[in-house]
């Protein structure tokens, strides 16, 4: 069985970043990770390796070829073979183009499940899953809680919705996002970063993949970034002083109501 | 193509959920700049009072009501709404970015082409075009998109990012019918309604957040409490989660539910990052925490320093009060 695993890097919530003075740009420091959600995904695609036999675990990521850090954690987690489709020349602002070039590779690599992350924190658009799927005229389920995939071709699906969870059955190649309660992903174990640092991670030109799905040139791209800018400040903090806890609580509810006009 | 606005509204129990009138708000303001006609698009099974509640907001309520439409899927949804759109074709079709709308538009958007920006919190009409506002790496940064004009788009919201405005005259409502495919490649096995709570997180107006400083899942009570008098929800920060004080349907923050509230009041939480980025789009904010110190007051707008196990009793009796006023 082959699992294909798609996760994206992205900027650790402490990273500074830097609106260029024409706000055209964004300059990040170079503090990166492995998106949240993904590593969920990663998980699981090892813990269905353990269960069952003849699995193989492929990750790829469509990223600037820095990403190949990411691709590493993987490896050293415990997936078999890693690629970086490299994003340099190309648009990654509008989410067909992005889920195109992976519903490429997945369609050439060949698979029989796809994981990835409910939603990236950077961007937080949760496109890129159900794209891919609706490329490759797969079934998907978002927000997988849990997760039995049988040897025959089929998987018992939990998964959470508007209002409830929901149990599915669904019949393989299929799509699957993770959501957190999955599964608890491991922390590589030494051997693993060792292996992780021989493995040769292959750089693929996007062109070279020969995407069915149509254009994945920038000219085709359907989103036009206009500027960047940081969010409106909040005055300070107005502390509501008082004598006692109680007369504190008068103040604030009069603040909220007088000032704030939110009650 | 044409000009026109649609809005796919969501029904809760079969009423139209509050973010899609927000939608219908917003969508007038588009439809008026650009003379063209308003939308709602109603889909499921028993809807058709829903239809009637929106049509005072558009002009026109496209309504799908068929048993096949029972229980959301992103295949027989997804077939209806392709139809209606491949039939109407508009320009702009708005959506709110819920699990189910993260769950179906994309899908729309590869078998429609559209461009496709989700997640927005805002929207600026220039010339003859619009800008969507969407946050970036958890509200540290600001971007302003323009989707490109030669196809269909789509937009998705979080619930909050407008206000509702005032029904007027019922537009009209037009019945179809589209058959409801299913995908043979998944069978529904079972459902399991979790969290009756009334009001989503996301869509409430109003939160009570609780953190580490509440100390034990009992006292969560006092928030709850709070909460349902403000009509609102309570909240929690990811360490009360992972304690089991509370579900993960109620944590806010990086790793949980992005909301804005009118008005966010965490209670015993230090102001994580993870945290902050979850609630910072908040109207205003209010903070109580025992420590000066604690960061949460950088992003407060009011804040009390004391022991919140002494003030909360008396702010809901503060609040029961105002309540009482009104
Ligand atoms: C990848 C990642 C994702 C994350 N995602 C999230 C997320 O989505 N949401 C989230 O919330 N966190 C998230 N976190 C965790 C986050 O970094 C913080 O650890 C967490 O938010 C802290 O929770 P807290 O404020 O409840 O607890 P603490 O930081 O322990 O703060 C407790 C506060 O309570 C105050 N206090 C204690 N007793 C009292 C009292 N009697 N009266 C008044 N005040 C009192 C203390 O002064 C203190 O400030 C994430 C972390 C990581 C690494």
């Amino acid at each position: 069985m082959k699992v294909l695993v798609f996760i994206k890097e992205v900027a650790d919530t402490e990273a500074r970043i830097i609106i260029s003075s024409d706000q055209k740009d964004l300059e990040i420091e170079n503090k990166y990770t492995v998106n949240f959600f993904d590593e969920f995904a990663v998980e699981e695609a090892i813990r269905i390796k353990e269960s069952l036999k003849d699995v193989e675990i492929t990750v790829c990521t469509f990223a600037p070829p820095r990403a190949v850090e990411a691709l590493r954690t993987t490896i050293a987690m415990g997936a078999d073979r890693a690629f970086l489709i490299d994003s340099r020349n190309h648009e990654s602002d509008d989410p067909l183009i992005v889920s195109r070039i992976l519903a490429g590779f997945a369609g050439k690599e060949g698979f029989d499940l796809i994981l990835c992350g409910r939603q990236a924190m950077d961007d937080e658009s949760a496109n890129v899953g159900p794209m891919i799927a609706e490329f490759l005229k797969i079934p998907h389920v978002n927000q997988v809680t849990r997760l039995q995939v049988s040897g025959t071709g089929t998987a018992e699906v939990q998964s959470e919705i508007e209002g409830g969870k929901k149990v599915s059955e669904i019949s393989l190649p299929a799509l699957l996002t993770t959501q957190k309660g999955l599964n608890e992903p491991r922390v590589p174990l030494i051997t693993g970063v060792m292996k992780a640092m021989k493995t040769e991670i292959a750089v693929l030109d996007p062109v070279a993949i020969e995407i069915p799905f149509g254009s994945i040139d920038r000219e085709t791209s359907k989103i036009a970034v206009l500027s960047y800018e940081l969010p409106a400040k909040r005055p300070s903090v107005s502390i509501i002083e008082g004598a006692s806890p109680e007369e504190k609580a008068t103040g604030l509810v009069r603040a909220l109501k007088e000032e704030a006009k939110v009650l | 193509m044409t000009r026109d606005v649609f809005v796919f509204v969501e029904c809760k129990d079969s009423v139209p959920r509050k973010a899609s009138l927000e939608l219908l708000s917003v969508g007038r303001r588009v439809a008026s700049q650009f003379s063209s006609g308003l939308f709602a698009v109603v889909v499921g099974s028993g809807v058709k009072d829903a239809a009637e509640m929106v049509s005072g907001y558009a002009d026109t309520t496209v309504l799908v009501d068929d048993e096949s439409l029972a229980d959301y899927g992103w295949d027989t949804y997804g077939s209806v709404l392709e139809g209606i759109l491949k039939k109407y074709e508009p320009m702009l079709l708005l959506g709110t970015s819920s699990m189910t709308g993260k769950d179906l538009f994309p899908r729309i958007a590869v078998r429609l082409q559209a461009a496709m920006i989700s997640d927005a919190v805002g929207l600026d009409l220039e010339g003859e075009g619009i800008k969507i506002k969407k946050p970036l790496f958890g509200g540290k940064v600001i971007s302003w998109l323009a989707p490109k004009a030669d196809s269909m788009v789509i937009v998705t919201f979080r619930p909050n990012s407008f206000t509702v405005g005032n029904a007027g005259d019922k537009g009209r409502i037009v019945q179809e019918q589209f058959t409801a495919e299913a995908n043979p490649g998944i069978k529904r096995v079972s459902f399991e309604k979790t969290g009756s709570k009334k009001v989503d997180l996301q869509e409430a107006d109003f939160i009570i957040c609780g953190g580490r400083g509440m100390k034990a899942a009992e006292h969560f009570v006092m928030l709850d409490e709070i909460a349902d008098l403000m009509g609102g929800r309570t909240g929690a920060s990811r360490t009360v989660v992972d304690s089991k004080w509370r579900e993960y349907d109620d944590q806010i923050g990086k790793s949980g539910k992005t909301v804005s509230p009118k008005l966010y009041i965490g209670c015993g939480l230090s102001g994580a990052l993870h945290h902050i980025m979850g609630m910072d789009t908040s109207r205003v904010i209010v903070a109580i925490n025992k420590d000066p110190n604690a960061p949460i007051f950088q992003y407060a707008d009011y804040g009390i320093v004391d022991d919140l196990f002494a003030v909360l009793p008396a702010l809901k009796d503060e609040l029961k009060k105002t309540r009482e006023d009104t």
